[in-house]
């Protein structure tokens, strides 16, 4: 029963709670008797029991009487302090406008940025989301090797070999959606009408993969819509554009005029949406579809994506590994009885992975496929930019305020003197930030409410601000908080601090104090700006490099027709009255372009009689016209063309010097190759011309002669291309007049190819450009205090005989200095960040010295025009002016 | 009248604080009151009664004699007032009066 000395006290929270709420009056007396009661428990009752009658008596006290009361005056005090508050910040607003509206202006900018950027980022990671958590997978290739790779496609017989082989998997589809036979593309129209229309969003799929993707059917069943043969499923918005008010199932639709062979519409399903890594309108049906004999069951041909859905149990790592399986067990087995060199290879390094269905779009892990995807690296970028600039805002709020100081010194001391604490002089400056915080809120809504379409077409995206949702205005309102917090708590605790005395005195200079702390701000500012510059500058020299480089082949002035496989026998017939056009050069008809959207090929080939003895080369093979290397403007380096009076050149070949390359010829005419279908002789060697994006080396490819094809290239004379569409369009009609006329430009199409650079360009240069002005706005009103606070000793200096220009000198050296010193800092550093970028790219540019240069100087000749106007103004002014009211 | 009403409990804490005399705080009036009442007195009421007692002008108190076994802190230490004598002694009278009242004949029969 010895007195624990350490342990005596009851709980201190439980005393700082009655300490809290009990009145003065009491508090000490009521704390002292329980705590003798407790002291006398305690030792009777032991610690546990005594702090918790402790605890109830602290809780017995919450009566009225002992309450502590927030005496009337009080509360009447806080509102009257918060309505002079408010009424000061008005009045210092409205004697400053200049400043108030720079610091709120900056914000605006820099919040306008911010939110349109966290409305882009939140709509990249929002896509299918709602499969997270599910257990829904695609099935890739991963090939180690020494070119690792990693893609989608799988021959057609690995959905049911995975299902039959592991009970884990619950169910399997497989999907085509890249342009191969019908997907893609087609003429489409009921059965009941004659006038064609033009749809894309075809692809392939298994039934089960609108249950596996859970896709919403408004008519058909999920289970059933493309059970049969020949089922078509089509979106809601198609089946509102061709069957208006009514159930299309059941419905007969024509593709391609291809008669023989009617979809019968299985379904609606509801419109893919937006944030989905697929938006097909037309799902045909894999349903005993075998697009040639054998083609099923053949491990040649990999067009198949494959989803997989697991039991809820399963582990899909456990999965991906026993995967392995299926490479031993079926490709290996495929691969040595065609004899293939490459079985080593493959059981070295070929394995199947699994992708969670919500990572396809924007985490993708290298996993290549034919759909659109996002960036997490421009995610992450852009969600830095705008950091920056909200931060550029921010300094030129902590700058201007701290900087002005000395306006609000002798009201902080007065109120001082009168009795207010510091705590309360926070609190005022902090009030009034978060007033400058919120109507830059309202002011930067305002503007992302009318820049929101611009950046929506610059972005290819259809954001819009989320105001039906319950997190968007309080999340708004908490922000107003915090932003106004963080800028105003610096200048909050500089101001508080003035010594009453002094400041009342008038003999501290304020805001000269501070002004290392705002140069280096400055200088940050400016950093920032000229690395976004000179970002913007690399990334449209690079652009421009891709655009108009030396590519291979002249893309100028050629108009693609194209749907030209439904005029069928009549190709050649159209392609010679094409010619006889006094406009048009040459034409050529071939699925094969350089451009993306055309059809690919991949083949490989090995030396005649060596493919059981080597390695293939893989690589493109194309079918194209006799006319098809002049009409594009292509080189052969050595041999000739297609000769179409030679029977012999339906077994001729032309390769690019890239295959050259990788077969090893010394001398490529003549030799023979071969791609287990066909034997072939080279009759040419093409000069390497881009067909993928620029990022990639210039892979293999080949072309050879046959007929056929969907796409006409016109290579026209004149310049006046509105008129060669339109005889273009004339001949079109005569020959399909139930079809639409639809073409393209070469040139459009591969700028297309580099959309995602022109985006990044465009968007960078929306950045540096709003960065600038922020820096800028802080700039001038930085300079315009300077100019204030000088003002007497320019008077002093103009009277005694100092000229306009050495005061335009002491004013902008100092601001061009900090500049400078930005500019030294922002070019090592944005060269390594471009340099890094650049890496991206096989065919890139070098970055030369000229951009530094050019951005410096930009970053300068701006930064003086922002000071020298108010430079200018004192020097010019009449120094009697500003000396009289002394 | 509506001044010098006390209720009963009010009554007894009146008369503990006459009774404490010069130690008349918080607890030891509680103690007193449970000592001689036998009832489990919180102490919560108690202070409830005094700062009404204190309000009516019964009570005065006054701050002082911290022991080191209450950590130090002050007692608030009651004294009765004039008027706090005075509403006591009349409040005694009234009885006293009243019990005169009672005819001996009802003391008698009863058991009490």
């Amino acid at each position: 029963m010895k007195p624990k000395s350490q342990n005596t006290s009851p709980p201190k929270w439980a005393v700082r709670f009655f300490r809290w709420y009990c009145n003065d009056h009491l508090s000490e007396a009521v704390l002292g008797d329980m705590e003798e009661l407790y002291e006398r428990r305690q030792l009777k009752m032991g610690k546990r029991k005594a702090d918790f009658l402790f605890l109830w008596n602290v809780l017995l006290f919450l009566q009225p009487f002992a309450i502590r009361k927030e005496s009337k005056s009080t509360t009447y005090n806080t509102i009257a302090m918060l309505e002079n508050y408010f009424k000061i910040t008005w009045r210092t607003m409205s004697r400053q406008k200049m400043y108030a509206a720079i610091k709120i202006g900056g914000f605006a900018i820099g919040l306008a940025a911010c939110m349109i950027i966290f409305l882009f980022i939140r709509n990249e990671v929002s896509y299918d989301k709602r499969f997270a958590g599910s257990s829904i997978f695609r099935m890739y290739n991963d090939f180690g090797g020494t070119t690792p790779a990693k893609w989608t496609s799988l021959p057609p017989s690995v959905a049911q070999i995975v299902k039959n082989d592991f009970p884990e998997i619950e169910k399997t589809a497989r999907l085509i959606p890249q342009k191969w036979f019908n997907a893609g593309s087609n003429l489409f129209r009921r059965d009941d009408r004659t006038e064609n229309a033009y749809e894309e969003g075809f692809a392939y799929a298994d039934n089960d993969l609108l249950e596996i993707l859970e896709i919403p059917m408004v008519y058909g069943s999920k289970q059933t819509a493309l059970a049969k043969q020949n089922s078509i499923v089509i979106s809601k918005r198609i089946a509102d554009k061709y069957f208006p008010n009514e159930d299309p199932t059941g419905k007969i639709i024509i593709l391609n005029e291809n008669k023989t062979r009617p979809f019968v519409i299985g379904g609606v399903m509801e419109d893919f949406p937006e944030n989905s890594h697929i938006h097909f309108d037309f799902f045909i049906t894999l349903s005993g579809k075998e697009f040639w004999p054998g083609e099923q069951t053949d491990w040649c041909c990999w067009n198949y994506d494959t989803y997989i859905q697991l039991r809820p149990d399963a582990s899909p790592e456990a999965l991906q590994k026993k995967l392995i399986s299926v490479r031993d067990n079926y490709l290996i087995p495929y691969l040595k009885k065609n004899g293939d060199q490459s079985v080593s290879d493959i059981k070295q390094y070929h394995a199947f992975g699994l992708q969670p269905v919500q990572d396809i779009y924007l985490n993708t892990g290298g996993v290549q496929d034919e759909l659109r995807h996002g960036d997490s690296r421009y995610v992450w970028l852009f969600g830095g930019i705008a950091v920056f600039i909200l931060i550029l805002a921010g300094i030129n709020f902590i700058n201007l305020t701290t900087a002005k100081s000395a306006n609000r010194s002798k009201e902080v001391g007065l109120r001082k003197v009168v009795g207010s604490g510091r705590g309360y002089l926070i609190r005022q400056f902090l009030s009034e930030s978060i007033v400058y915080s919120f109507i830059s809120f309202a002011i930067g809504i305002m503007i992302v409410v009318l820049a929101l379409p611009f950046f929506n077409t610059l972005s290819g995206k259809q954001l819009f601000i989320p105001w039906a949702t319950w997190w968007w205005v309080p999340m708004l309102a908490g922000a107003v908080i915090i932003i106004g917090v963080l800028a105003g708590i610096y200048p909050a605790f500089y101001l508080s601090s003035f010594k009453p005395a002094d400041v009342l005195k008038g003999s501290t200079s304020l805001g000269s104090k501070s002004s290392k702390l705002r140069s280096a701000m400055v200088v940050f500012q400016f950093t920032t700006s000229i690395i976004l510059i000179i970002g913007t500058f690399v990334v449209y020299r690079q652009m421009n490099y891709i655009l108009t480089t030396k590519i291979g082949f002249d893309k100028e002035q050629v108009i693609m027709i194209e749907g030209a496989n439904t005029l069928d026998k009549q190709q050649l017939t159209f392609k010679n009255e094409l010619l006889q056009l006094s406009s048009v050069k040459s034409v050529t008809i071939s699925d094969y372009l350089p451009v993306n959207g055309t059809t690919r090929d991949q083949n490989g080939f090995w030396r005649e009689g060596k493919t059981k003895e080597e390695k293939g080369v893989y690589g493109q093979k194309w079918i194209v016209d006799e006319d098809y290397i002049p009409t594009l403007g292509m080189k052969l380096t050595e041999g000739r063309n297609f000769d179409i009076k030679l029977a012999s050149d339906s077994q001729a070949i032309i390769i690019n010097q890239a295959m050259v390359k990788e077969f090893g010829f010394k001398n490529p005419i003549g030799e023979r190759i071969t791609n287990n279908n066909g034997n072939y002789t080279v009759i040419g060697v093409l000069e390497n011309f881009n067909y993928e994006s620029m990022k990639g080396q210039i892979r293999s490819l080949c072309f050879v002669m046959e007929r056929g094809g969907s796409i006409v290239s016109v290579k026209v004379k004149s310049a006046s291309i509105a008129e060669d569409i339109q005889s273009l369009n004339k001949m079109w009609n005569k020959f399909m007049p139930n079809q639409p006329f639809r073409y393209s430009f070469l040139d459009e199409r591969y700028a297309r190819m580099y959309e995602d650079v022109d985006r990044m360009g465009n968007i960078f240069a929306g950045f540096a450009l709003l960065a600038i002005m922020v820096a800028c706005l802080g700039l001038f009103a930085l300079s315009a205090f300077m100019v204030e606070q000088r003002s007497k000793e320019i008077s002093i200096r103009l009277v005694m005989g100092a000229s306009v220009k050495s005061i335009f000198r002491l004013l902008t050296q100092n601001f061009v200095t900090l500049v400078l010193i930005s500019f030294a800092i922002a070019t090592p550093v944005s060269w390594y960040m471009m340099q890094r970028w650049l890496e991206d790219y096989t065919y890139k540019i070098t970055i030369t010295w000229d951009v530094f240069i050019l951005a410096g100087l930009i970053s300068v000749v701006i930064a003086l025009l922002t000071v020298s106007y108010q430079s200018i103004t004192a020097a010019l002014a009449n120094p009697a002016d500003k000396l009289r009211s002394e | 009248m509506k001044g010098t009403y006390i209720g009963e409990f009010e009554e007894l804490v009146l008369l503990t604080v006459g009774i404490l005399f010069e130690d008349a705080y918080g607890l030891a009036i509680v103690d007193e009151l449970e000592k001689k009442t036998g009832r489990s007195i919180m102490i919560s009421s108690v202070h409830k009664a005094l700062v009404r007692l204190e309000d009516k002008g019964y009570l005065k108190s006054q701050m002082g004699g911290a022991t080191q076994l209450r950590g130090g802190r002050d007692k608030r230490l009651y004294t009765l007032t004039q008027s706090g004598k005075k509403v006591l002694s009349q409040s005694r009278e009234l009885r006293n009066s009243m019990w005169n009242e009672v005819p001996k004949i009802v003391w008698g029969t009863g058991k009490i």
